[in-house]
């Protein structure tokens, strides 16, 4: 399916750099959602977008990845236990965390069909068709 | 009539300062655990400062780090730190170096080092690798200030020879190879912006057989993912700042031949 790449207008451009420098700022560790944003990277090549991401406590079988619109995909991981602040030392925050969840917008679109995703030594890598 | 200007004391305070707090051996090997690559440096230095239970012995101070301390059993500590035990010295920063500091840090370091006895540098580092997921056993590399040092290696790490180095390992291995005080940058295959304990494990393995020394690397296998997450926060950091040096140049390939 091909879908028709949507043009960003200068507000849509800058709540999207906003959302991007948020990423870049905040730590990463979302107590209202009990979720962790995770590193992760994205590599252009020349057929396809490489993204890999660091999972740590994830069991290969709880990933989820969505392709939500041409040019944007979210990764979904479900933690093996519940994470806690407290037993990382941190004491004055009560975070519980399940779930790592991070929204990534790709540099050109790809294509949901053909995508495919493994987890080796807990690094998720996400191989993703660019659209012709 | 030009007014003859006050010396202050800001003029003639250094960027950076090495603040030794206890004495160290008279002859000494210091050792760098700085965050870089895969935060390889930082994860084997701190096993090594706990596992041989090395005592903090003094810190690196500068205006220009971000005015921060890191709270360790309710006491504030400076996040660049010296242990020392016997003949060694290990630094450990638990925050990343910004950009702007890497010159005056290494060269505070060097001077430090040569004018207190260190009779050796040795650098711990990451050397990324795109495969590093198909990678059993990171292999260790070595860059030198003088290529005498490879006998040092026993074995421990193969010796770079063609290549770019970035950052502050970079510039402490050129000034110690002008002023003659031997170094050495162990640079292990890692994760490039992913803390990496199974590389810092080879890497602690290679310092094992430098030194003499019989650091456990267990530990840093069997708590790999714990390690991953504590350490998500200063990659991310470390990840800006190697982006503002160029990093990423070390995938170069130099141009010169023959």
């Amino acid at each position: 399916m091909i879908r028709e790449r949507k043009k960003l207008n200068f507000a849509d451009y800058l709540k999207r750099t906003e959302q991007i420098t948020e990423r870049m700022l905040t730590s990463g560790w979302n107590e209202a959602s009990s979720t962790i944003e995770p590193l992760s990277d994205i590599i252009l090549g020349a057929t396809e977008v490489v993204v890999t991401m660091d999972l740590p406590y994830v069991d290969p079988n709880a990933v989820q990845v969505n392709v939500i619109a041409d040019d944007i995909i979210e990764v979904q991981a479900k933690t093996k236990h519940k994470i806690r602040l407290n037993d990382l030392g941190v004491k004055h925050r009560k975070g519980e965390f399940t779930l790592y969840h991070s929204v990534l917008h790709m540099p050109v679109p790809v294509n949901e069909e053909g995508m495919t995703h493994k987890l080796k030594r807990g690094i998720l890598e996400i191989h993703l068709p660019r659209q012709t | 009539m030009p007014r003859k200007e006050k010396k202050t004391q800001s003029q003639t305070i250094e960027p950076v300062r090495v603040v030794q707090k206890r004495s160290l051996s008279r002859r000494f090997t210091l050792m760098n655990g700085l965050p870089d690559v895969g935060l390889v440096g930082v994860v084997a230095g701190s096993q090594i400062v706990s596992s041989l239970g090395m005592k903090e012995v003094g810190t690196v101070e500068s205006e220009l780090f971000p005015p921060l301390v890191v709270l360790h059993e309710g006491v504030p500590k400076s996040p660049i730190r010296i242990y020392g035990k016997g003949s060694l010295a290990v630094i450990i920063a638990e925050t990343a170096i910004p950009a702007g500091v890497v010159y005056p840090l290494a060269e505070a370091i060097v001077n430090w080092a040569s004018s207190t006895g260190a009779d050796l540098i040795l650098s711990i580092g990451g050397m990324a690798v795109q495969n590093r997921q198909d990678i059993e056993s990171p292999k260790v590399f070595a860059a030198l200030s003088d290529k005498k040092l490879s006998k040092l290696l026993n074995g421990a790490a193969e010796v770079l020879g063609e290549g770019y180095i970035v950052g502050a390992y970079a510039l402490m291995l050129k000034r110690c190879a002008e002023i003659g005080l031997p170094a050495i940058a162990l640079l292990t295959q890692s994760f490039y912006n992913y803390p990496d304990p199974e590389a810092a494990a080879a890497a602690v393995k290679s310092v094992n057989k430098i030194l003499g020394l019989d650091v456990d690397t267990s530990e840093l296998l069997r708590k790999g993912e714990e390690i991953r997450l504590r350490g998500k926060d200063v990659m991310k950091r470390t990840q800006t700042e190697m982006a503002r040096i160029n990093k990423s140049q070390e995938y170069d390939v130099p141009p010169l031949y023959g």
